[in-house]
């Protein structure tokens, strides 16, 4: 990096002033020799970076994806929302469908466009004009709406009768954040050290909202507390895992409408990643472009790995440099040192099955006299009402495939379940979704329609194993195929449901096939960005009728999961498996990739008939997340995190 | 701590002593796998992928003990206590015949015990020499330097006098017990009838002296501070500096349950690890690291052996001492599935004695018939 200052353009909205806070007062104090700092609006930043006339502009998040130039994002940093967002408001005299035209805010680019999107995505076909930012609400008359963005909200919100939140209204279709503008520039601009100047420009902006929020008001009128109001709790200006997903949800559904020309996904500046043992590498031998610790290297910045590159990662990287670089792929999406976890109970509501799995103890055919059960209500009733005393936020609700079920069992069972507990239900494996759609003879997508209206909060992704049909066919011939699996989960994204993604190895597959696996996961990710964590770990072959010898140890777990966290690039989360691996294990692996530790689980039947026994409530995975240096906290299904209980 | 780190990774490579800060330091830093990949570079360049285990059985003779040590659950004040026990000869030693009988052999047997207010010293020369009639090659490591300080004060003997008449009646060398930590303000606390620090050091300084090779432990993760555990693998490097009598350090976690400590979590996973591969950076002159897998269960153990490690202990069988203290650990593993978690590892397992003789590696130990599918699996897959 030479001594050139960085030319930078920022925003001078008031959402935009906590992020450059700290760099305007050492610009202006002290003649910064790093950063030269002037300000636009979000359009004119986008076309003065693409001008080449800045090196990093805080950009709208649609100018970066339809940049002719590549551009890498400073991570850590973003405007975003998580919901409604109060200054990207839909206005006008008629409801939203009933608008004929709709005048864009010529200053706005992803707000534009997320509009665009969710009206095609709704079927709707106004016009769309453009006008200039001072103007666009004198626009607004009949049948012609307008999009108001920044400031002039306040004012917008209570001036029309119809007013939309497209914020809100996002988050409604994906269950994720949406992020309005980030910084980007060419790939080489910023340094690690730039970096840290520009984090730490937000930090001091984030400490100084109420001076912000006062000053704002001084200049431009309005209430400081509603400003305060709005900087703290309507705009996040975290660049999370999260919000990178958002991000990539965005880009997929926009490319898929027509509205962005290439399939883009967010990339970060790779040399803000902080430096590690990758550098200190005293192995000699593995020279050229695309060695094996390049390959790293690439993928703990954010790169994305092939899966030719994958399987020489898996193969030939030494453990602890696969972990490392995993770990920093961790810090890089999870920058605050948390590492989540959740209290639900895994309640199997029957174990009655007609799929046969070799590797399972834990199902009794539909034939069997005595063992087979169904959980009555009074029993389920004990459970949540149990689950709710321990303070648990969720039911993890799955079954065998018993042909005594049939939809309306689940319907009523999800609404006697969500008028009589607090809780939310994690139900239903892809497996049990299709076995229902069978024998009721419905679409796939008509069967979640039902299950989503009659209460259903999200879908754990159990059942996937090894997504390959050669392997399935092997160990569980009756269940579902791979190409079934990803379209259950297609459709529940499809219709705004999160769910999970697991994988379970040591089924003598090779590589080939867990790359295989995690290709496909990561392929419908790009698509649907609905997967909030993946999960994997080693078969528990005790007991069952499968005799595998494969390998199953702590050093294979650890390689595939930190595999993982590098290759599933698009996922934000991942979490590791103590109930399989044993607390101290899954604590490593959260120096492996994993920022979620899963469950204090109070109930869990099919892997415990399979020899895993481990047990640990709250306050145990609290101190095991502690020590391995970071802060726990509880989270929901969504993984939004919870107020300490 | 970056820069600490940078400095440190100097003095590794070039073989120059870590020093007290130095082991704090590593011991704070947050980055637990830039400690571990460190202390990995060290271990490859004294073995490679090599990692050791031998075939072993553990005797623990009685567990009747005067010392009240907080850290224990195995030992009862009295023989009458409830769970007292103490075996005849003719037990301690039919314990080797079973292994014998049962076509299992091995090449050394582990014995510590109690500190026994009531057994003579013939029983303990006894114990030794019955063991050798039944198998003469068998390498006996046996006695804590605790239990021959014991020894010595209970029968007026001098150190070395005691351990000539043990070594005589059949003694090969000394496993590296009762260590705890050797802070006085820890020892005061968690075994305070126990031999001093000195006086557990001279002990070993005398054994190597007269030709007798000997391990050294540590128990941590109790009451004891990050400088407490530096100082006492920095005493353990002076007294090895002096004789080299040491060959292997082994860091023992403690376990709680069922003694006077239960109050305590005792450490987790990435402690342990990072543990380890501090071991391995400071004590640079200890040529093995020991990952107990008794004590720290299987699966740690198997990725201690890149935080550091090469050495996995031996099958054991008969292990009462962690057990009593709440370990799930099995008691006894096989070769095979030894060399298994090995290679699973990454790593070439080689068996040796206790002295580190080789005595098989390579297609000697994979060669096994119902075995060698498995490995040549995993060779593929771990590469």
């Amino acid at each position: 990096m030479s001594s050139k200052k960085i030319r930078i353009a920022a925003v001078s909205f008031l959402n935009a002033r906590p992020i450059t806070y700290g760099l305007e007062r050492s610009c202006d104090a002290a003649n910064d020799d790093r950063f030269e700092l002037s300000f636009d609006l979000p359009s004119r930043c986008a076309e003065r970076l693409a001008a080449g006339e800045i090196d990093l502009g805080l950009v709208p998040t649609a100018a970066y994806a339809t940049s002719a130039h590549e551009l890498r994002i400073v991570p850590g940093i973003a405007i975003a929302g998580f919901g409604s967002v109060r200054t990207v408001l839909l206005v006008g005299e008629v409801p939203w469908t009933e608008m004929r035209e709709i005048a864009l805010d010529g200053a706005s680019r992803s707000s534009a466009m997320l509009l665009q999107l969710l009206c095609r995505e709704r079927g709707l076909e106004p016009r769309f004009r453009e006008v200039p930012h001072a103007q666009v609400l004198d626009a607004v008359r009949g049948t012609t709406g307008a999009l108001v963005i920044g400031d002039a909200g306040f004012a917008a919100a209570t001036r029309f009768p119809h007013v939309q939140d497209l914020g809100a209204a996002w988050h409604e279709t994906t269950g994720l954040p949406f992020v309005y503008a980030v910084w980007a520039g060419r790939p080489d601009v910023v340094d690690g050290e730039a970096v840290a100047r520009l984090q730490a420009s937000l930090d001091d902006g984030l400490a100084a909202r109420p001076l912000i929020a006062r000053a704002w008001s001084e200049a431009h009128g309005g209430d400081p507390a509603l400003y305060e109001s709005y900087l703290t709790h309507s705009i996040r200006y975290r660049l999370g895992a999260e919000e990178l997903s958002g991000m990539a949800a965005f880009f997929a559904r926009a490319h898929g409408a027509g509205l962005i020309p290439r399939a883009i996904r967010p990339r970060l500046f790779e040399g803000a990643a902080p430096t590690s043992a990758l550098a200190n590498r005293s192995r000699g031998g593995m020279e050229g472009p695309r060695s094996v610790d390049a390959l790293l290297a690439d993928a703990a910045a954010g790169g994305r790995l092939s899966p030719e590159d994958a399987m020489r990662v898996y193969l030939e990287a030494p453990a602890l440099e696969l972990g490392a670089a995993a770990d920093q792929r961790r810090q890089m999406l999870h920058p605050d040192g948390v590492v989540t976890y959740i209290i639900d109970r895994n309640v199997n509501y029957t174990n009655v099955c007609v799929t046969r799995c070799k590797f399972c103890n834990f199902y009794r055919p539909p034939t069997h006299k005595t063992e087979g059960y169904v959980l009555s209500r009074d029993e389920l009733a004990r459970k949540f009402q149990e689950t709710v005393d321990l303070g648990g936020v969720q039911i993890l609700l799955q079954g065998g495939l018993n042909p005594n079920l049939p939809l309306t069992w689940y319907e009523d069972l999800f609404r006697w379940m969500k008028a009589s507990f607090p809780l939310a239900i994690h139900g239903l494996s892809p497996e049990e979704v299709r076995y229902i759609a069978e024998i009721e003879n419905m679409s796939i997508r008509a069967v979640v329609e039902r299950l989503i209206a009659a209460g259903l909060d999200s879908i754990p992704g159990g059942g996937a194993e090894i997504l390959d049909d050669e392997i399935r066919h092997a160990i569980s011939p009756l269940k579902c195929t791979t190409d079934t699996w990803l379209e259950v989960m297609r459709q529940a994204h499809a219709l705004g449901l999160r769910t999970t993604a697991t994988m379970v190895f040591g089924f003598g597959e090779e590589p080939r096939h867990l790359v295989g696996h995690l290709e496909k996961l990561r392929a419908l990710q790009d698509q649907t960005a609905g997967f909030t964590a993946f999960i994997c770990w080693p078969f528990q072959a005790e007991g069952t009728r499968l005799k595998l010898h494969d390998d199953t140890t702590a050093m294979r777990y650890l390689r595939i999961f930190a595999l993982s966290r590098l290759y599933l690039d698009n996922f934000p989360g991942l979490q590791v498996s103590w109930p399989t691996m044993g607390p101290e294990v899954g604590q490593v692996g959260l120096r492996f990739g994993g920022n979620d530790f899963g469950s204090a689980m109070i109930e869990e039947n099919v892997v415990s008939q399979a020899g895993a026994v481990f047990k640990l409530g709250a306050a145990d995975i609290e101190r095991y997340i502690r020590a391995a240096g970071f802060e726990p906290r509880r989270r929901n299904m969504r993984y939004e995190r919870l107020a300490a209980a | 701590m970056t820069a600490t780190l940078t400095s440190i990774r100097e003095k590794a490579r070039s073989g120059e002593p870590l020093s007290l800060e130095d082991g704090v330091a590593l011991y704070r830093h947050p980055n637990l796998l830039e400690v571990g990949a460190l202390a990995n570079e060290v271990r490859e360049r004294l073995h490679g992928d090599r990692t050791f285990f031998n075939r072993n059985l553990h005797i623990n003779a009685t567990n009747v003990c005067e010392a009240s040590c907080a850290f224990c659950s195995f030992a009862r004040l009295q023989p009458g206590d409830a769970g007292a026990y103490t075996m005849s000869l003719e037990e301690a030693w039919g314990k080797l015949r079973a292994r014998i009988d049962g076509g299992d052999p091995i090449t050394e047997i582990h014995i510590v015990n109690g500190l026994h207010p009531g057994l003579p010293f013939d029983y303990y020369t006894d114990l030794l020499s019955g063991l050798k009639r039944i198998q003469p090659g068998i390498h006996l490591k046996a006695f804590t330097a605790v239990e021959i300080f014991y020894f010595a004060k209970k029968f007026g003997l001098s150190i070395e006098e005691v351990l000539q008449k043990l070594r005589a009646a059949g003694l090969d060398s000394l496993p590296g017990g009762g260590a705890e930590i050797f802070a006085p303000r820890v020892r005061k606390k968690i075994c305070d009838d126990k031999c001093t620090a000195d006086e557990w050091l001279e002990v070993h300084r005398v054994a190597h002296r007269i030709g007798l090779r000997s391990n050294c432990t540590m128990l941590y993760g109790h009451i004891e501070s990050v400088e407490e555990r530096v100082d006492h693998m920095l005493r353990l490097r002076a007294l090895q500096d002096e004789t080299g009598g040491f060959q292997t350090f082994i860091p023992l976690a403690f376990h709680p349950d069922g003694n006077a400590l239960m109050k305590l979590p005792g450490p987790t996973g990435v402690e342990d690890l990072r543990t380890y591969a501090v071991a391995r950076l400071l004590l640079h002159n200890i040529p093995h690291l020991k990952a107990y897998w008794i004590m720290l269960g299987v699966k740690t153990a198997q990725t201690a052996l890149w935080f550091g490690a090469d050495d996995l202990d031996g099958t054991v069988q008969e292990e009462k001492i962690y057990h009593m203290a709440g370990a799930e650990t099995p008691q006894v593993m096989r070769p095979a599935e030894i060399v298994r978690i090995i290679v699973n590892a990454g790593r070439a397992p080689v068996e040796r004695d206790t002295l580190y003789n080789v005595l098989a590696e390579g297609a000697a130990l994979t060669s096994d018939k119902p075995f060698r599918r498995d490995v040549r699996r995993s060779l593929e897959v771990v590469s």
